[in-house]
């Protein structure tokens, strides 16, 4: 039964396209409200997503996030064409980042991105090599820790 | 609770042809055609007025205190809203219209910019408390609390808990009247003079106290007519107020009702200003994304320009605006309350709420998560098969809207005009 009962969903992501900026956090929030998860679980699942879809927005040209959701965790798999990050453990850093003058001045790059998604994540994987795109795996336990 | 009175907006159903145009415009998806007319789910509306803005035919109406029923009481106050300043022209000033309330029948008429100004001040006193979480989001509009308490439940705590000025200016008036007029408290009616159906609402059903201290709320509307009676007949007297002026408006106040009036007065905190009911949705999904968090204080006001684009006034919004902001300038900084007497009421915890405001559940697609995946990929399947064309002829706002209704056993696949050889597999 629970095997079973997995929702699949993939959201596509375009490289600069920041009037779109916390669309696809937003459906997917929406999304995990519907299919009647705890408050926390929502809520952490939709930072993670929007620092995530906010990484893509600002520094690859697109990229795609994968959702599955079963009643007991939300898997959040995102894959980018995008430069990849040199250093990972750097990137890691909270308050590291290399957002342009720019992005900042809308609010951006305050370096807080991947920590922060760590920060709310049960699990998370990163891999990352300049010229290989940046892939996540993110996944968050139903009713599991608060950060 | 009394269904009836849940809410303050409803379909006159004789005018009602079953055109599309409120169902396109409810932002929370409240309303399906059935049978030909409109009908408004009551969990989901928050009154926020949108249909009735939208509607050709005059079908939508609104449910707010009439003027006869002050009747029942033998000592009636009115606490306008500062909308009602912008109402009457660029020369009518603010005391000629508390007179002109005063002259339609009210025995007492209370200016509301000074309690404005106390709001403002309480509230700078609370951010200043409570560091976090931020942003803190303000109470004034009573439909962005039951969006809140709807949409974004997780919000509910970052609403800041001090009353608005109509509930604050009630309970003091409700707290020395009766014993100045030696009356009892029933006998006394405390009346919002508004632009806003939701105000109703919140008086029937407050979010955040047991009972409200205001007895009802007029709709400027309503009244209208007869201030611009009682504005003509005594012209000369009001000439004599002009010179005589018995109340001191506050300035910091005085623009409460414009968007981005609430914050004007902060001094030691950074505020944003929202208005309109899309615009504030998209700001709280970013709220709700962990943004915005290097602001102390959200306005969110879901009429366009704030309570002045308020549905059930009468100036256009725009004159009424530049009336209004042409007051403000008159009136300067002038502040009329003593910091430390909002102080002592701040700490005596006169200004709180009676609670914080409860989420309100949505329900979700089933109560078991297993089963809510196995009907989300029910309503995926369903969603292809229909025409993506948002035409509403088969009674909800759009195909996604259908789709979710038939999976929730509310329609049916069949109702899609557009869809072949409906008797095949959707039934329930």
């Amino acid at each position: 039964m629970t095997d079973r009962a997995v929702l699949r969903r993939e959201f596509p992501v375009k490289g600069g396209d920041f009037a779109k900026a916390g669309v696809v956090a937003c459906r997917i929030k929406d999304l995990l409200k519907e299919l009647g998860l705890d408050v926390g679980t929502v809520r952490r699942a939709a930072i993670a997503s929007y620092e995530a879809e906010m990484n893509i927005i600002m520094y690859a040209r697109e990229g795609l996030v994968k959702l599955a959701v079963s009643p007991r965790r939300v898997r959040i798999m995102v894959d980018d064409k995008g430069p990849g990050i040199p250093d990972v453990d750097l990137a890691m850093t909270e308050g590291y980042s290399t957002a342009t003058p720019e992005m900042r001045e809308l609010g951006f790059g305050a370096g807080m991105g991947l920590p922060n998604i760590k920060k709310n994540a049960d699990r998370f994987r990163i891999e990352s090599g300049v010229g290989r795109g940046t892939h996540l795996e993110i996944i968050i336990n139903a009713n599991g820790h608060q950060p | 609770m009394n269904k009836k009175h849940l809410h303050a907006i409803h379909i006159t159903q004789d005018k009602c042809i079953g055109c599309v145009h409120c169902m396109a415009a409810c932002p929370t998806k409240a309303i399906r055609l059935r049978d030909g007319k409109a009908k408004i789910i009551d969990e989901l509306c928050i009154d926020c007025a949108e249909c009735l803005r939208s509607c050709p035919y005059d079908a939508i109406h609104t449910h707010t205190t009439s003027f006869d029923a002050l009747s029942a009481f033998d000592y009636k106050v009115a606490i306008p809203s500062t909308v009602i300043y912008g109402q009457f022209g660029a020369t009518t000033l603010p005391n000629e219209i508390l007179s002109a309330l005063r002259m339609v029948g009210f025995d007492e008429v209370y200016d509301p910019s000074a309690i404005c100004e106390l709001n403002t001040a309480a509230i700078e006193e609370y951010l200043s408390e409570h560091p976090k979480p931020r942003p803190f989001i303000t109470s004034t509009c009573p439909v962005v609390v039951r969006l809140i308490q709807r949409r974004y439940p997780a919000l509910c705590g970052q609403i800041l808990p001090i009353e608005p000025p109509r509930e604050v200016a009630a309970k003091i008036l409700r707290t020395i009247l009766p014993r100045a007029l030696n009356l009892p408290p029933e006998r006394i009616g405390i009346i919002h003079v508004t632009p806003c159906p939701a105000k109703m609402v919140s008086i029937n059903h407050p979010a955040t106290l047991k009972k409200s201290y205001l007895d009802g709320a007029i709709s400027i509307r309503d009244i209208y007519p007869q201030m611009l009676n009682a504005l003509r007949k005594s012209s000369d007297e009001a000439l004599m107020r002009h010179l005589f002026p018995e109340t001191l408006f506050s300035g910091i106040g005085m623009g409460w009702s414009l968007s981005g009036g609430e914050t004007r007065g902060l001094k030691r905190h950074r505020a944003v200003a929202v208005s309109g009911v899309q615009d504030t949705m998209r700001v709280l999904d970013q709220v709700e994304a962990g943004l915005l968090q290097d602001v102390d204080l959200l306005e969110c006001t879901v009429c366009p320009d704030g309570c002045v684009g308020g549905p059930l006034q009468v100036e256009n919004r725009f004159l009424a605006k530049a009336r209004i902001l042409e007051l403000v300038d008159a009136a300067g900084d002038r502040a009329v309350v003593d910091q430390k007497d909002v102080s002592r009421l701040y700490h005596k915890n006169f200004l709180s709420f009676d609670h914080p405001v409860p989420p309100v559940e949505t329900p979700p697609l089933d109560v078991d998560p297993a089963k809510a995946i196995l009907k989300a990929q029910r309503r995926d399947k369903i969603f292809k098969k229909l025409p993506r064309l948002d035409c509403g002829a088969c009674g909800a706002p759009d195909c996604w809207t259908l789709a979710d209704d038939i999976v929730r056993g509310t329609a049916r696949l069949a109702d899609c005009p557009f869809v072949r050889s409906p008797r095949k597999k959707e039934k329930r």
